[in-house]
């Protein structure tokens, strides 16, 4: 144990873990909530051209990622729609000219520059690579979310599961909506920088998606997210970590076992929640009836 | 093992040269049908593919004027493992009458094309097959072993003589000389074998691991952790850290950088040997501009001796 915390590169996977994990537990039940789980998905996706350029341009990979996903998710929103299904087509159609633009930088960094890694870690993010240098700016990042989720929480929550109620109640639907991609953004980025712009989904919406599973109130499922998505992050690295031993020095990815511990515990709740509906008979809870309309 | 089959110019390949001469012999093709091949034969220049640019170096020495060499991996600035081959590139290695490849995974796009476009009468050697290297050696920075070149050398002499044969004594003799001139590289490594045995060092990836074996190093570095930078795979946390403590702790008198795989990883590797003082060469997977094979090597071994002997740091081979 004592090996584990004192080695450098296991220290700051654990402090760039522990931020997207927070950031995405926050951020992700106000997506699930507000229905905006593949508008994530695809803002992480398409992040990846932001991580891929960042490789070319000689420029923080957290910065490239941002850069990205904000471009994205103006783009989806000047594209925005208010019908599901519409919304629906515009972020596909966001998502796959992002995923072709990443393609193009990938190829530009490995044909140009000296970054054999960079689609790998890109994509599937190597926890254990990060430099130092990034630990910092995670925080501030992170930072910055939790005052603007802070200031701004009860108008967050109220537009994210009903923005009638939330616009007759004198809140603007419009900035609120630009504040969620705002955060949106920052939080895809940290999540990208840390498990890679594919997984970063998984930690965005899953741990978010066991939690309202569990708990009825907004404030608590929040908790419950940070709590497992802290969980998977920590244990996902120090499986990482041993893995080392176990398979004669040839580890196996920390995003692999972070992303199957988080499909995992959403399994766990699923079964979790069923038992609590069967047994205890508590009807359907306030936050649920919210959810869907 | 290399195919070697008999070539002989034919019309028909004069239509697939794309390079220079082929081009402007084009329009006169009615006219030299009628001269002999034997006469076409004797006035053209054999046109070979270098994959890598230290073969196409070694063949040009070898071929002479006789020769038009070209080279597909020389950009100094990027990693020749994630090559991707554009469709300029597939014709130049299937118009050529010799191509030199590496193999061992390094250039396997270049082994497709050649399959796609099988010709008989091109002469092929693969740098594994002349060294007798299964699929599964780990290493594939053959050029760097110093056995390695003189198989090259007569392979490619023998190739060139069965496509020109009216020069065969011409690049015999430049085998001789070739040979000759490694001398100076052997003998630096000797020297350095002798004086410096069993000198402990760092590396960021395989690439001098043969020429630093050869010089009798201690190669410090997990074999997982060169692999892991080589590849772009993730690197275990334990390896990074017995690293660092490499350079912490002054257990490597020198740090091997390679210049063309880099990331965050090695940028910080490099930044704790520069704290803990220890001495960084620049390593190289293509050959430098400005240089020939021997040179090169003999620069790499140079400036390995000067990081040992006098704490001199050679980033960049210039």
């Amino acid at each position: 144990m004592f090996a584990f915390l004192s080695s450098q590169p296991v220290q700051t996977a654990l402090i760039v873990g522990s931020c997207a994990a927070l950031v995405s537990a926050l951020i992700g039940v106000f997506t699930v909530l507000r229905g905006n789980a593949f508008a994530g998905h695809a803002l992480a996706d398409v992040s990846s051209a932001g991580g891929a350029a960042s490789f070319l341009w000689g420029i923080s990979p957290l910065l490239g990622f941002l850069g990205m996903a904000w471009i994205a998710a103006f783009g989806m929103e000047f594209l925005g729609v208010r019908k599901a299904r519409e919304r629906d087509l515009a972020t596909g159609i966001v998502l796959g000219a992002g995923l072709g633009l990443s393609a193009l930088f990938l190829y530009l960094d490995v044909t140009t520059t000296s970054t054999t890694g960079a689609a790998v870690s890109v994509m599937f993010g190597s926890l254990f690579a990060i430099s130092q240098g990034l630990i910092w700016p995670a925080i501030l990042a992170v930072l910055a979310v939790f005052l603007l989720v802070g200031l701004f929480y009860r108008p967050l929550i109220l537009t994210a599961v009903d923005p009638d109620l939330a616009t007759l109640r004198g809140v603007s639907p419009r900035w609120m909506g630009l504040l969620q991609l705002l955060v949106l953004g920052l939080a895809v980025a940290v999540c990208a920088l840390a498990i890679g712009a594919v997984l970063a989904t998984a930690l965005l919406i899953g741990p978010a998606g066991a939690a309202i599973r569990l708990s009825r109130r907004p404030a608590q499922a929040i908790f419950w997210a940070m709590m497992i998505a802290l969980t998977a992050v920590w244990s996902g690295i120090w499986m990482a970590y041993e893995s080392y031993y176990w398979f004669s020095g040839n580890a196996w990815p920390v995003s692999f076992f972070v992303v199957v511990l988080i499909f995992l515990f959403y399994l766990l709740a699923m079964f979790g929640s069923s038992w609590q509906h069967k047994y205890r008979r508590r009807g359907i809870t306030s936050l649920r009836r919210l959810q869907e309309p | 093992m290399y195919r070697a089959e008999s070539n002989e110019l034919s019309p028909s390949k004069l239509f697939r040269r794309h390079t220079g001469a082929g081009r402007r012999f084009l329009p006169m093709l009615p006219l030299l049908l009628g001269l002999g091949a034997a006469q076409m034969a004797a006035a053209d220049t054999i046109h070979a593919v270098g994959v890598e640019n230290e073969y196409a170096n070694v063949i040009s020495q070898i071929g002479g004027k006789y020769v038009e060499v070209s080279a597909i991996e020389s950009n100094p600035n990027t990693d020749p493992h994630t090559f991707e081959a554009s469709p300029a590139v597939a014709r130049e290695i299937a118009a050529a009458q010799l191509v030199v490849r590496n193999g061992v995974g390094y250039d396997s796009w270049a082994k497709k094309i050649l399959a796609a476009d099988p010709n008989s009468k091109r002469e092929v050697i693969v740098v594994q097959d002349l060294l007798h290297l299964p699929d599964s050696t780990k290493n594939p920075h053959l050029w760097y072993k110093p056995e390695t070149m003189p198989a090259v050398v007569k392979a490619v002499a023998a190739s060139l003589s069965k496509l020109d044969p009216a020069h065969a004594a011409f690049f015999k003799a430049n085998v001789q000389k070739f040979d000759a001139s490694l001398k100076p590289w052997y003998a630096a490594i000797a020297s350095f074998k002798a004086k410096y045995p069993h000198t402990p060092v760092a590396v960021t990836e395989p690439v001098a691991d043969y020429m630093l074996q050869a010089a009798g190093c201690d190669l410090k570095t997990p074999w997982n952790l060169q692999a892991a930078i080589m590849n772009g795979t993730d690197p275990a946390p334990q390896d990074v850290s017995i690293q660092n403590q490499l350079f912490k702790n002054h257990q490597v008198k020198v740090f091997l950088y390679n210049q063309q795989v880099t990331d965050s990883l090695t940028a910080s590797f490099l930044n704790n040997a520069k704290a803990a003082h220890i001495p960084v060469v620049g390593v190289y997977e293509t050959m430098p501009t400005g240089y020939t094979y021997q040179s090169w090597m003999l620069a790499e071994v140079n400036a390995l001796r000067a990081s040992v002997e006098n704490g001199t740091s050679t980033t960049v081979l210039k």
